[in-house]
């Protein structure tokens, strides 16, 4: 919504408040200021009179004028198609500064002296109004000719533009502002009162008719008009240009601006349109369209109520009969309507939804005596009308009430004068109870707390104090609380070794992660109206947002990525689930003096050992994924405590270099089977640990989970852990591979012998032998 | 003697010392024969020679010491000296990883709001209608529901376009009195320079007796939230519309770049707009039959917080994993 102070001027009395002022009441109050514009209109720019006006004797298109402006006559060639004789201009005299900074010099245009410039609106710095040069009328109030044009309100103005909440509809035209401003200023709002002489007009029954269904919600007025010679005013012309609206024709350029003012919704009416051939009598219908739309009807629907006109039924002649129509309709009936069956709306669509103004006649009267004086139209006495018998809805709350919400001590006096200031009628049964009629434009106010917050907006928030709640204990620590916890736990875990956290949209592409083998959200559950067609369905994986990230990277030159995200995922239900990921691609570490410059490339030990530093001990068994990002012999499920939780592998070579990456590892876990919890301490052996080497020989493609399982079966209970520490292989050694495995082997009783540790190794190599047929070298 | 005194002075190594001390005090050494020749000695200048002889001994035996240390020490230097390193070639930058800053952000509004004794609640971001909208007072035909573009899916349900539905559904499974705040992803249908269809929320609701829970203590929480998460930053509250809330208030702090001059940032009115909050609608109450209680409710974009408390000026930066940004929160 945009008013500018000098027409906010006309409806209340804003003298001695500055638009600094202005502008932190409009916050204060609720209605949001996004911008403030002054205009400052160069100094020497002088109203002048164009006495003369002949054709240049050697350019078609420039006009050779004679122009007083006041204190002498000058001669000044202008190149505008509007000017001629009789006008009232702005004439840059010699010496102006143009907002662009030239500098207005006398001049020879094509060898004929200019002493000046006749100024367009965006010549001076104001928004492009009419073609051509300004044509200045008695509309911007009284002007004298020799008056510097910065001197007169309408130019040296202050646009303010406010972003009203979607409740705020009686704050869509000026006169609505101007109320709220009444309230918060406490200076009363200034009322049109048109007195009207109705006895010398035809009355408007003569020449119109009006039927209508019953139940339609709809207030309805009509008068008409014999349009003749209208000619709009400079100052609508102005403002339509500073609300960056128009509108085609003159007739509806003003309905456009009257309706800016006050308002109420306008609409004018082609008058043959409503008469059947050869009749002299237009008929209106209201009734419901096929859609149950409120429609205007003659043989075809002329338009549907608070939502568009239909083009055949709009004014496009100068001079003839119009019909000019004031409409309302409660804005909760259109937008359900709208809900039910959409259909396409008009501008005028925004506000009626919201809420226009129902004092029709406030809107009817201000637009035709605009008419009467601009133009030598002839106005219809009376009107035509269909209106609603309303009740202003009554809302009863008490000054306790008031004060508990608020939580402050609110004074009655000052109650009652914010209610009455914001139209709103206040009767008190008791006096601690206020019984409160709310006008028709407040549609948004149905209940008490509606009614405490006008309270709280015009005594205004910061003269409210803030107060401590008072509470009593209870603990808060819940499931949800823990997750959370448990979540910033793992996360801060795997910062620490060494990922970065990366944060993607629950959006992905649903061809991409079907052509990897991934089941993404069945059809009839899928999404309706994706934004774009690469996030056109909902993340089964964590992993496809990694790499694009990851590949991100790479691009903008990062050699060593590792990255890692908690988030959710969907399966094809569209069940939501937590997952951990990680990546690590590339370098292990930064270039440095400890790798000469040259870090190794990360290998599935280092991985697996990063992965370790954050989710503890795990077990990798070889595995086959359901998806095709995983290299087919670097695969692995993950388990933890004999559970499984995730997978973890080197990504396919194809899916690297797609992603413009090199040896990349990633691995994804269900969040929820990570443990959390309190750790039990084991006990541990006072007495030393004995530490044994084997190296076997087995065959290559054996796997060590079947070495690890014999081992495990046959241990003696000494045996505390055993680990891989060396493959090894060469030619001599034909299919067969060297692995080297280390036994820690520890006694709570005693320090072990040579003896107790040679035969808990010949235990384990006797079942290594008959179970596997590997043995020592 | 006197030579064996300079000697040992001039002695240039460990091992030189060494020499030394062989040829002086070792049994074919100086004072052996010195010693020996005492044999020879009338009788009563053996005492004195002895005397003289034992001086020299101990003196030359402290010299020794006394030199030694002081070569060893300079070995040592010397030997320190040939392992030195340019330190200034290892100035290292970090090799941790780090937390993503909307998340961090996100940490420390979840930690203050504990600290308040607010329950963590948390909830899917596949919604229906009723929780999402219906509930909080925003029937299909409202104009409200503009304001968030939603995304829904083929069955009618959707993404939820805020928190929200977490409070109704908290509501709906617990009695009040209820303190709680709902952190979490949510979804708006836009995307440009300053939207993104995902983003986050925590989103606050305080339900209590009625008449118990008013404005004041809305303002009061918020105005301490809001100074612990910016520092010394003015607050101010203006009055604002949601369907939920009843009266509602949007909430400004003074620009934590200009500190309130005016800039590009905040559009040159000195003040940003982080909050939005208010007294829960009788409405809300009434959709999940709570009765005879009042409430204050508030959310924020947590994103927009993590932006202006880092400087960081592009949103659409924050969801591509962009180390180059994260590493600067190591």
């Amino acid at each position: 919504m945009i008013v500018t102070r000098s027409w906010l001027n006309e409806w209340i009395d804003l003298r001695g408040i500055t638009t600094e002022d202005l502008a932190k009441t409009f916050n204060s109050i609720g209605l949001e200021v996004d911008r403030i514009h002054s205009y400052e209109i160069p100094k020497k720019i002088i109203v002048g009179k164009v006495l003369e006006c002949e054709k240049h004797p050697d350019a078609d298109k420039l006009n050779v004028c004679k122009v007083d402006i006041g204190t002498s006559i000058r001669q000044i060639v202008c190149g505008a198609s509007n000017v001629r004789e009789g006008l009232d201009v702005a004439v840059a005299t010699i010496g102006a500064v143009m907002p662009g900074g030239t500098v207005i010099k006398p001049v020879k245009l094509r060898g004929v002296e200019s002493e000046g410039m006749i100024c367009s609106a965006s010549e001076i710095g104001l928004e492009e109004c009419q073609n051509g040069i300004i044509e200045l009328d008695d509309s911007i109030g009284k002007y004298e000719i020799g008056q510097e044009v910065c001197t007169l309100a309408t130019f040296s103005d202050d646009l303010i533009e406010i972003e009203l909440t979607a409740n705020r509809g009686d704050c869509l035209s000026i006169r609505g502002v101007a109320r709220d401003l009444s309230a918060a200023y406490d200076r009363p709002i200034k009322e049109t009162n048109i007195n009207e002489d109705e006895d010398r007009r035809v009355g408007i029954g003569r020449i119109l008719s009006l039927s209508h269904e019953n139940g339609l919600d709809v207030n309805l007025r009509y008068r008409a008009v014999d349009l003749k010679n209208l000619t709009l005013p400079f100052i609508v012309r102005l403002r339509l240009a500073q609300i960056e609206d128009t509108r085609e024709t003159d007739i509806e350029a003003l309905m456009l601006y009257v309706t800016h003012s006050s308002g109420v919704i306008l609409r004018a009416y082609n008058y043959g349109f409503f008469c059947g051939e050869n009749e002299t009598m237009a008929k209106v219908e209201l009734k419901k369209d096929e859609n149950g739309y409120a429609s205007i009807i003659s043989n075809e629907k002329a338009s549907t109520v608070g939502i568009i006109q239909e083009d055949a039924s709009k004014v496009t002649y100068d001079e003839g009969t119009v019909l000019i129509e004031a409409s309302y309709i409660p804005p909760d009936i259109i937008s359900k309507k709208m809900q039910e069956s959409k259909m396409e709306s008009g501008p005028m669509y925004y506000r009626t939804s919201r809420g226009s103004e129902p004092e029709l006649n406030q809107g009817l009267n201000f637009c035709l005596n605009m008419i009467e004086s601009n133009s030598n139209s002839s106005v219809f006495g009376g009107t035509i009308e269909l209106c609603d018998s309303y009740e202003d809805k009554i809302v009863s709350v008490t000054k306790k009430e008031i004060d508990e919400i608020i939580g402050a001590e609110i004074d009655k006096v000052k109650i009652t004068k914010i209610l009455r200031n914001l139209g709103f009628g206040t009767t008190k049964s008791s006096s601690e109870n206020f019984v409160i009629s709310v006008p028709r434009y407040r549609h948004d106010i149905t209940h008490k707390q509606d009614i405490v917050e006008e309270i709280v907006r015009l005594v205004g928030i910061d003269n409210i104090p803030s107060k401590p709640f008072i509470f009593a204990e209870s603990s808060k620590l819940e499931d949800d609380y823990f997750e959370y916890k448990k979540r910033t736990i793992y996360r801060h875990k795997a910062a620490q070794s060494g990922f970065f956290e990366n944060l993607a949209f629950v959006f992905d592409e649903k061809k991409v992660l079907n052509g990897y083998g991934f089941n993404t959200t069945e059809e009839e559950l899928e999404l309706l109206n994706p934004i774009v067609n690469t996030f056109d369905t909902l993340r089964p994986t964590l992993m496809t947002g990694l790499l694009k990230a990851a590949s991100h990277n790479i691009k903008n030159g990062i050699v060593s990525v590792k990255l890692f995200e908690v988030g959710s995922i969907f399966n094809p239900k569209r069940d939501e689930s937590l997952k951990i990921s990680f990546l690590f691609s590339g370098d292990t570490h930064k270039e440095s003096l400890a790798n000469a410059g040259k870090p190794q490339k990360v290998d599935f030990a280092l991985f697996t050992q990063k992965i370790s530093d954050v989710i503890g001990e795990f077990e990798l068994r070889q595995y086959e994924t359901s998806h095709t990002l995983s290299h087919v012999y670097q695969c692995a499920e993950l388990l933890q405590n004999g559970e499984v939780i995730g997978e973890l592998f080197r990504v396919h070579p194809s899916v690297e270099e797609s992603y413009g990456l090199e040896a990349t590892y990633m691995c994804e876990l269900d969040f929820v089977k990570l443990s959390y919890g309190l750790k039990i301490a084991k006990k541990s052996s006072k007495y030393q640990a004995s530490f044994r080497d084997l190296s076997i020989i087995m065959p290559e493609v054996m796997s060590y989970e079947k070495v690890k399982g014999v081992i495990e079966a046959h241990a003696t209970q000494e045996l505390i852990r055993f680990y891989p520490v060396d493959k090894y292989r060469d030619e001599s050694l034909g299919e067969n591979m060297s692995l080297s495995i280390r036994f820690v082997l520890q006694s709570f009783d005693k320090t072990l012998e040579e003896d107790d540790i040679t035969s808990s190794m010949d235990a384990i190599l006797e079942a290594l032998n008959s179970e596997l047929g590997i043995g020592l070298r | 003697m006197k030579e064996w005194y300079d000697k040992i002075k001039e002695a240039q190594s460990v091992e030189n010392l060494e020499e030394i001390r062989i040829s002086v005090f070792g049994k074919k050494g100086v004072l052996a024969a010195e010693f020996a020749k005492m044999k020879t000695a009338p009788n009563e200048e053996k005492s004195k020679i002895a005397k003289e002889l034992n001086t020299h001994k101990s003196s030359l035996m402290n010299e020794m010491t006394a030199r030694k240390i002081t070569l060893q020490t300079q070995e040592l230097k010397e030997a320190m000296k040939a392992e030195s390193i340019d330190v200034s070639m290892f100035s290292v930058s970090s090799e941790a990883g780090a937390l993503h800053p909307v998340m961090e952000t996100m940490d420390r509004i979840v930690e203050y709001f504990s600290a308040m004794n607010f329950a963590v609640k948390t909830g899917n971001m596949v919604e229906d209608d009723f929780n999402n909208f219906e509930a909080l007072n925003l029937p299909k035909y409202h104009p409200a529901r503009d304001m968030q573009d939603t995304f829904y899916f083929k069955d009618e349900m959707l993404l939820r376009t805020h928190t929200s539905p977490v409070q109704i559904r908290t509501m709906m499974s617990h009695k009040p009195p209820i303190r709680m705040i709902a952190p979490g992803a949510v979804f708006r249908r836009d995307y440009d320079l300053t939207h993104t269809p995902m983003f986050h929320q925590v989103e606050g609701l305080l339900v209590d007796d009625a008449g118990k829970v008013s404005f004041a203590n809305l303002k009061y929480i918020l105005e301490d939230f809001l100074k612990y998460m910016f520092g010394d930053v003015e607050v101010r509250f203006r009055p604002s519309f949601f369907p939920f809330t009843e009266p509602s208030a949007e909430v400004d702090i003074s620009c934590v770049f200009c500190k309130g001059e005016g800039c590009r940032v905040c559009s040159k009115t000195g003040w940003l707009e982080v909050l939005g909050c208010g007294i829960v609608d009788p409405n809300v109450f009434k959709a999940v039959n709570y009765k005879d209680v009042s409430g204050y409710a508030f959310g924020l974009g947590v994103e927009r917080f993590a932006m202006l408390i880092h400087h960081i000026g592009d949103l659409r930066s924050l969801f591509e994993g962009d180390i180059k940004l994260l590493e600067q929160f190591q």
